[in-house]
């Protein structure tokens, strides 16, 4: 077993993907009926090939020498004389070896039509998707006349207010705002437990209120949202919010 | 309901636009017809794309459509210059896929077991190629991935779908046998 590789087995390098690849390729050059393998003269053969790796100092994967091991212990069955014992069925012992090539041969056979095919079908262009526009959806405004009035008289309303009340203005500027997220959530929490259902702006109005109140009450109501004490619900985008008490807080209430 | 003629032309102009394949789906929902009308209308497209002289054809992949050229006429498209150099794939990597494509859904290990050799980065070379996809859990011990092909997949090897992969009977050994050289 020790034989370098002799003119029986000049090997023209190549890469083997594998001891199956490597198999296949003994067995199809030595033209040998997989059904028959001659295990002897295989194994010789894929010996050789290893030693002749291992001389070119070709690193040999582990998997490699596994088949090896196979393909020795195979041999080693082979020579076994055969049990006298009739009943029983001795199996031959390269079934296994011989069932996995065939599983590998039909896996091969695959390979060539993929390739086949992938170069008949890389003849075929496909034109690059056109950047459409994000949605094909308008997004439809809901507007009426009425509507209309209204926001015009409310931001009137606004613009007089602002005219009108200098002295707020003037404390606003004075006044050192504190509010903290905690205090809100607490303050829309004990609302909230008298369970009835709340609108923000009722609550939180610019008008009344400081925007850094407005949006810490918003932050508020998101937080407790999310720990399930309460529901947001909106019916319409820019409209009314509307925050109902949640399970939790139902629950701690009765 | 829309002349035959007309809807064919409003599928042809969607999936020109699109350029991409386009769900069947959202095909019938495009020419407000069923699904079953739509992949008819659909075949006898293709039929016609295929016998008449256009320089297009229509094909499926997978579970939808989609416009492409014809392969005869490659030789003039590569002329243009604009043609897209598309990557070959190595040995290791076709005989991966094979294994995945006949045996899909199937684990890295099978694949393994059939290759004979370690499948971990050819694996996910073909992940990244889009080539294979993960098809959830198998329920074994250790949960393994399973993988099968995509609709990518089809349309570089030109399968319509999966179910026309060839298969070849594992238990049918006469056709192997004959398929080996024996002198």
């Amino acid at each position: 077993m020790t034989n370098t590789p002799n003119d029986r087995c000049v090997i023209k390098i190549k890469d083997f993907e594998g001891p199956f690849d490597l198999l296949f390729y003994l067995i199809e050059k030595n033209k040998i009926d997989i059904y028959d393998i001659p295990i002897v003269e295989i194994t010789d053969q894929y010996m050789d090939y290893l030693f002749a790796m291992k001389e070119m100092d070709l690193e040999i994967a582990s998997e490699f020498l596994v088949m090896a091991a196979t393909l020795l212990h195979i041999k080693s069955r082979m020579l076994l004389p055969e049990r006298k014992d009739e009943t029983v069925d001795e199996e031959d012992p390269r079934e296994e070896l011989v069932l996995k090539l065939i599983e590998y041969k039909k896996v091969r056979d695959f390979t060539e039509i993929l390739r086949n095919r992938e170069a008949e079908w890389k003849k075929v262009h496909y034109k690059l998707p056109e950047p459409l526009p994000e949605s094909a959806y308008e997004i439809e405004l809901e507007v009426s006349p009425s509507l209309l009035k209204e926001c015009y008289q409310k931001t009137l309303q606004a613009y007089f207010d602002r005219q009108n009340d200098e002295s707020q203005k003037m404390k606003r500027i004075i006044q050192h705002e504190r509010v903290s997220l905690r205090v809100k959530i607490k303050q829309l929490l004990d609302m909230l437990k008298r369970g009835v259902r709340l609108c923000f702006s009722a609550i939180f109005n610019l008008k009344k209120t400081s925007k850094l109140e407005v949006a810490t009450g918003f932050l508020a109501a998101l937080e407790i949202a999310k720990s399930g004490k309460a529901t947001i619900h909106q019916e319409v985008e820019f409209g009314e919010i509307y925050i109902k008490p949640g399970r939790a807080v139902r629950d701690e209430g009765a | 309901m829309q002349d035959l003629r007309e809807i064919e032309s409003i599928l042809e102009a969607v999936l020109f636009a699109s350029g991409d394949s386009v769900p069947v789906e959202k095909l019938s929902e495009i020419i407000s017809q069923d699904k079953k009308t739509t992949i008819s209308i659909l075949s006898n497209m293709e039929m016609k794309y295929k016998n008449s002289s256009r320089g297009i054809m229509l094909r499926r992949i997978g579970t939808g459509y989609q416009l492409c050229t014809k392969p005869e006429y490659e030789k003039y498209i590569v002329q243009l210059g604009q043609a897209r150099k598309k990557q070959g794939l190595s040995q290791a990597a076709y005989e991966t896929l094979a294994v995945i494509a006949y045996h899909q859904p199937v684990t890295r290990a099978y694949v393994e077991h059939i290759r004979g050799v370690n499948s971990d980065n050819v694996i996910l070379n073909l992940l990244e190629k889009n080539l294979i996809c993960e098809l959830g859990r198998k329920d074994s011990p250790g949960k393994p991935k399973l993988y099968g092909t995509t609709d990518e997949f089809l349309r570089v090897f030109g399968f319509n779908s999966v179910n026309e992969l060839p298969r070849i009977d594992i238990n049918d050994i006469q056709t192997v046998m004959d398929e080996i050289p024996v002198d």
